[in-house]
């Protein structure tokens, strides 16, 4: 047991490239995933610092840095909300997770088509590296945001980083884009066509339902930003005109004549964009119901109703895109029906919360760090969900539409409750994918100061939002109101400094259990789900020649007195 | 041990949102626009529906954490429950999403009153400039590629053959008339720019190769500030302007003379 | 040694939670491809091409919805957009009809018909062989005379000749990537459509050399068998743009 490191493997392996760089196994692609991502939301979580620093001292030297001008500003926020929805939420919950445990929930050794896993890897790999070589190119990282409006994104002379750093942006989306289709190929088919025998669809755990239903939305969403993408493209580079429109005198020169349409960027990038939150989300609901069913000891409660609010939410998602542009121009009858169906979508939302509530209601709740991380996940599920059906009011929306409002919305229900996913994820299959289990206590001060220090930073957003503060401002003192607002500004850049400071526990802790942490049992937390039948680390052949054979479904958590109070999927069936 | 402290957590952090938000130094500005007190009061139901459910919640995830004995009578899911916890969120959530619906087509969907006072607004990198048609009661044409001239007082690029341009006034500030609808047009000259106006609870964008209508009421004189709500470059941060809210009387002197009566 | 630990085989005093209790209903995979009474040696082959079956399905799926976008795209910019007129103050669509080379894009379609008619003929030919060699009738080996490969391959340059045709047929009508998005959708929605079929011609290469192939024969087979039915989605969707670019003309 004490042998099984994963770096030290007993089977006679290939050399280390092939076995831990261009391999083609779906534990280390993985892995790969995971560790792309981690460099990602290290990346973006300083910018993060860095604009919260320059928005409360714009005139602050710092070490290295000199002082942040308010160009940086924008290149930093542009790839913060780069790095962290695409490389950080779209890739480690289900390409890194997905990858690992999405064969082995399902009983079987291999990805439907390995290759194209890895190929699909070293193309995340290369939109990562196209990203960041932005920030050294003349100009600068881009400036337009994440959402890339043209036409301030199809003229280079609109602003430093509108020249080559916003073609490598779109490069690197674009990259992104067939990245994700390759992998959700493979999670598609791998779900429809690999499972164990026995293992109905019915009885896989939720969390391969949500990598199922975010790859259906990936591969939809992902091939819709490829077109938009595509055409930005040309519209910079062939002289089209998809989005230019006519007459446009930028920086005091006139720009050819276009004729396009602005706000078909908009119809495009947001059919992508709201079926893409919830990509970023859907896994970690699925990581959420599953962790509080394990620790409660309790089945999930309504695993139908799951599994249904899931297939509505990835269905819904598809027809709510105008509630981004109530103010954009849009036909205002079209706010009727995009306010309605946004309302339907909370809707199943709210019926996931109803449940993970009723799975916790009652249960033996252990509480691990795994179990805290996914309370925190709901609390924050809550919290900046509620303020969906509010922004999806158009009468109130063109209020509180591009406010910090909505910077608060995101950043609690996506930001901070897909990063406790990640967290809750990480504690939780780390025996699986190190042998090593993360220290407890370090986890729960780690859970402490995330907690709290997400809600000190993004729960006054709201007011600045309700004040009427616009996004994207990289000064306060430009306009009267919001210079009056500096005062909150300033507690909420010091929580994140504090909050992000705690990071750190969270990195030591991680290095340090991979190494040092002690060994881990084979199913340290007297799970259901197949792949606690392997031992720890998962061994490179998976489950080996024999696939197992499911019995059971995958939350049969029995009540308390017995001696065993689970029952494997594999068990034999009674 | 933990149990305690995640209880304590959650609790303190309802407390803090709740203290937060019902002692908010920081608020919307006082609504000064006819619609103003009803989307006020849309989103004061809004605040006290969702704040209800956001205390509810957590009391009950709180709840749950304590509860915690082994000992739940439907582990597995209770489709009775499941139903009416469906039915209920649904009937709530679509309450309120008619009464927004409702108040959106009172916003949108009423003709300004005849006679409204016609603004054209021109959002540009990074500036507003708001242009009256003059004594002729017509605006001239534009065509900023061949006419614009910022440092030469034609800005927006008025057609210099055009006679209704010439008595166009074009200003900084948008000066209006205390209690007559004002219809804007929107335009921009070359990235997409929003007109936002807290204090008139008002917000649209001006997005180049269209013309957007919208209109309001501005019911208390005074002066507001315009912000810019759409990222347009640098100098978003500094697209400010001002609403100027005058008398019918001052406001027909300022249309003569471009300046306040002393 | 991955052992799989059998634990108590008590009734589960809980309910389901998720996965009924009882025997599974059928006891094939999860992922049941229903190849029950087959040679056990026609088994695993059968299953890989499925899986590729399915792959193929998927990413057709994922190429429609790209194109899908790019048609919302040129049906929204032929409606909206276009210059101000300001003498007007309206505006005036730039929109230019183009005057398609009709007859050029149909020999360009039935070149593809009957490309996609003898890949077709391929794939039997191979399904059936791949059936006689599980009875050990044929010798698995990889097939090199598969004449309707080659035709296939041909008939493809055809078309993709052809397109370069009708490309510069339009050049000589002064229509340009730039200038009216006509143009530009024309030369976008075309140029795609020939990349992505372009794509799959690789892959025929690659089953027709198949030297690099492990499995060769069955490997072969899946190439040929996927690129068909991918080939087949190719042609309708090249008909679906030309149906757009027919239609939508202006
Ligand atoms: C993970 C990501 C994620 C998720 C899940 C959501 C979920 C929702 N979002 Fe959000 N949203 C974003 C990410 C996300 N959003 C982002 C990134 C933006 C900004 C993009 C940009 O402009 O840059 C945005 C912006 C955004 C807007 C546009 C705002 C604007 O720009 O003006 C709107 C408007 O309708 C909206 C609505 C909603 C709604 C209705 C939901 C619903 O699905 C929410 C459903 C959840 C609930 C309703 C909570 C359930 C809980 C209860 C019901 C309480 C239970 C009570 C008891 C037990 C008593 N979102
Ligand atoms: C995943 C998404 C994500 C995350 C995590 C964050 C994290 C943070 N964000 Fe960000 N943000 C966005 C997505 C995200 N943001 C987006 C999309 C935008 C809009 C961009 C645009 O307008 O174009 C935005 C914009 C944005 C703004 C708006 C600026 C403006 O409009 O002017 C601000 C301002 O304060 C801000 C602050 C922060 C801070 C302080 C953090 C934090 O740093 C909070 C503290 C950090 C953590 C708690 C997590 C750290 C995690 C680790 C160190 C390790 C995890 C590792 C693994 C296991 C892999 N963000
Ligand atoms: Cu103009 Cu922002
Ligand atoms: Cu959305």
């Amino acid at each position: 047991m004490e042998e099984r490191s994963f770096i030290v493997t007993a089977a006679p392996v290939p050399g280390f490239l092939r076995r831990y760089v261009f391999s083609a196994d779906h534990k280390i692609i993985g892995l790969q995933y995971f560790f792309l991502s981690l460099a990602a939301v290290l990346i973006g979580t300083f910018l993060s610092l860095l604009m919260r620093i320059h928005l409360v001292w714009p005139n602050i030297s710092l070490p290295f840095f000199g002082q942040i001008k308010p160009e940086n500003y924008l290149a930093y926020l542009t790839m913060h909300g780069t790095l962290m929805v695409f490389f950080v939420l779209s890739t480690v919950p289900q390409s890194g997770f997905g990858n690992y445990f999405l064969p082995l929930q399902l009983g079987v050794s291999e990805m439907a088509f390995p290759k194209l896993n890895a190929a699909g890897f070293w193309t995340t790999f290369l939109a990562f590296l196209v990203l960041i070589a932005a920030f050294v190119v003349p100009g600068g990282a881009s400036g337009a945001g994440w959402t890339q409006y043209p036409p301030l994104s199809a003229l280079a002379s609109a602003g430093p980083g509108q020249a080559l750093g916003t073609d490598l942006w779109l490069v690197s989306i674009g990259l992104f884009c067939c990245a994700s289709v390759m992998g959700a190929i493979n999670f598609i088919t791998t779900t429809l066509k690999l499972r164990a025998p026995g293992m109905d669809l019915m009885r896989m755990p939720l969390t391969c339902w949500t990598w199922f239903v975010t790859a259906v939305l990936t591969l939809l969403a992902f091939s819709v930003l490829l077109a938009a993408v595509l055409l930005l493209l040309l519209d910079r580079n062939a002289g089209t005109d998809f989005f230019l429109p006519a007459g446009l005198i930028v920086s005091g020169a006139a720009v050819r004549n276009g004729g396009g349409s602005p706000l078909l960027w908009q119809h495009l990038f947001w059919f992508f964009g709201h079926p893409e939150v919830y990509i970023a989300i859907l896994p970690g609901m699925g990581v959420t119901s599953h962790l509080l069913s394990v620790f409660s000891r309790k089945p999930v409660f309504g695993y139908r109703a799951m599994v249904g609010a899931i297939v509505a939410i990835g269905f819904l998602g598809f027809l709510v895109w105008g509630h981004h542009m109530f103010v954009s121009g849009m036909n205002p009858y079209a706010a009727f029906a995009f306010s309605t169906l946004t309302t339907a979508i909370a809707i199943p939302s709210a019926i996931k919360t109803f449940n993970w509530l009723a799975t916790l209601w009652g249960g033996r709740i252990r509480f691990t760090t795994p179990l805290l991380f996914s309370v925190g996940f709901v609390s924050l599920f809550i919290t900046g969900g509620l303020t969906g059906p509010l922004l999806a009011q158009p009468a109130l929306d063109i209020y509180l539409h591009d406010t910090y409002f909505v910077v608060a919305h995101f950043h609690l229900i996506m930001a901070m409750a897909g990063l406790f996913a990640v967290f809750a994820a990480t504690h939780f299959w780390f025996p699986k994918m190190f042998g090593r289990m993360m220290n407890e206590r370090l986890g729960a001060s780690h859970f402490w100061i995330t907690f709290l220090g997400a809600y000190a930073i993004f729960a006054p957003m709201h007011l600045l939002g309700i004040a009427g503060h616009p996004r994207r401002y990289s000064e306060l003192s430009g306009v009267q109101y919001v210079a009056a607002m500096a005062p909150l500004q300033k507690f909420i850049t010091v929580a994140a400094i504090v909050t992000i400071s705690g990071q750190v526990i969270f990195l030591v802790n991680f290095f340090w259990s991979m190494f040092k942490g002690p060994a881990a049992p084979d199913n340290p937390w007297e799970c259901t789900t197949l792949e606690w039948t392997l031992p720890s680390p998962s061994p490179q052949q998976g489950f080996g020649e024999q696939d197992p054979v499911v019995n059971h479904g995958p939350y049969e958590y029995r009540g308390p007195g017995l001696e065993k109070d689970y029952v494997m999927q594999n068990a034999p069936s009674p | 041990m933990k149990a305690i402290t995640l209880v304590l957590a959650i609790l303190l952090v309802v407390a803090a949102c709740a203290y937060l938000l019902l002692a908010h130094p920081w608020w919307f500005p006082v609504g000064v626009s006819a619609h103003s007190a009803s989307v006020d009061h849309q989103f004061s139901v809004a605040f006290w529906l969702l704040g209800c459910l956001f205390v509810a919640g957590h009391v009950l995830l709180a709840t749950s954490l304590l509860r915690s004995h082994g000992k739940a009578r439907h582990p597995s899911g209770d489709w009775r429950l499941e139903l009416f916890w469906t039915l209920a969120i649904a009937a709530v959530f679509f309450g309120f999403n008619i009464a927004g619906i409702r108040l959106w087509s009172q916003m949108k969907f009423q003709q300004p009153e005849a006679g409204a006072i016609q603004v054209e607004v021109t959002g540009a990198q990074f500036k507003w400039y708001f242009r009256y048609a003059g004594p002729d009661g017509a605006l001239g044409r534009t065509d900023a590629q061949r006419y614009a001239r910022p440092n030469e007082g034609n800005p927006l690029g008025i057609d210099p053959g055009d006679p209704a341009g010439q008595d166009d006034i074009i200003s900084n500030a948008l000066v209006l008339p205390v209690g007559r609808d004002v219809d804007l047009t929107l335009r921009s000259q070359d990235v997409i720019h929003s007109l936002f106006i807290p204090a008139m609870r008002f917000k649209q964008d001006a997005v180049p190769g269209m013309n957007i209508h919208a209109h309001f009421r501005p019911i208390q004189t005074g002066t507001y500030e315009i912000s810019c709500a759409e990222l347009c470059g640098l100098g978003h941060y500094r697209m400010r302007a001002e609403v100027r809210v005058l008398t019918q009387q001052d406001f027909k002197y300022w249309l003569k003379y471009q300046e306040l009566p002393k | 040694m991955p052992t799989i630990s059998h634990v108590t085989e008590r009734k589960p005093t809980l309910g389901d939670g998720g996965g009924p209790g009882k025997t599974p209903r059928r006891r094939g995979y999860g992922g049941d491809d229903g190849d029950h009474g087959q040679p056990e040696e026609f088994l695993p082959g059968q299953r890989r091409l499925r899986r590729y079956r399915v792959g193929v399905a998927v990413f057709s799926m994922c190429v429609t919805i790209l194109f899908a976008g790019l048609a919302s795209a040129y049906i929204v910019r032929q409606q909206m957009g276009g210059l101000w007129d300001s003498d007007h103050g309206t505006l005036v669509s730039n929109w230019r009809p183009l005057t398609l080379p009709y007859r050029q894009l149909w020999i360009n379609s039935l070149l593809l018909i009957a490309s996609s008619l003898t890949l077709e003929l391929a794939r039997r030919g191979q399904l059936k062989k791949a059936e006689f060699a599980a009875m050990g009738i044929l010798a698995p080996r990889l097939q090199r005379e598969l004449p309707w490969l080659g035709i296939t391959l041909l008939l493809a340059c055809g078309f993709l000749a052809g397109q370069l045709l009708v490309w510069s047929n339009l050049r000589h009508q002064g229509v340009y990537l730039s200038g009216s998005p006509s143009g530009s959708f024309f030369y976008l929605l075309t140029g795609l459509h020939a990349v992505h079929l372009a794509g799959g011609m690789v892959v025929l290469l690659y089953a027709l050399m198949g030297g690099s192939m492990k499995r060769k024969f069955e490997s072969q087979r899946i190439a040929v068998d996927a690129t068909g039915w991918y080939w087949h989605f190719m042609a309708v969707l090249w008909f679906c743009i030309f149906a757009l670019l027919h239609f939508g003309k202006g």
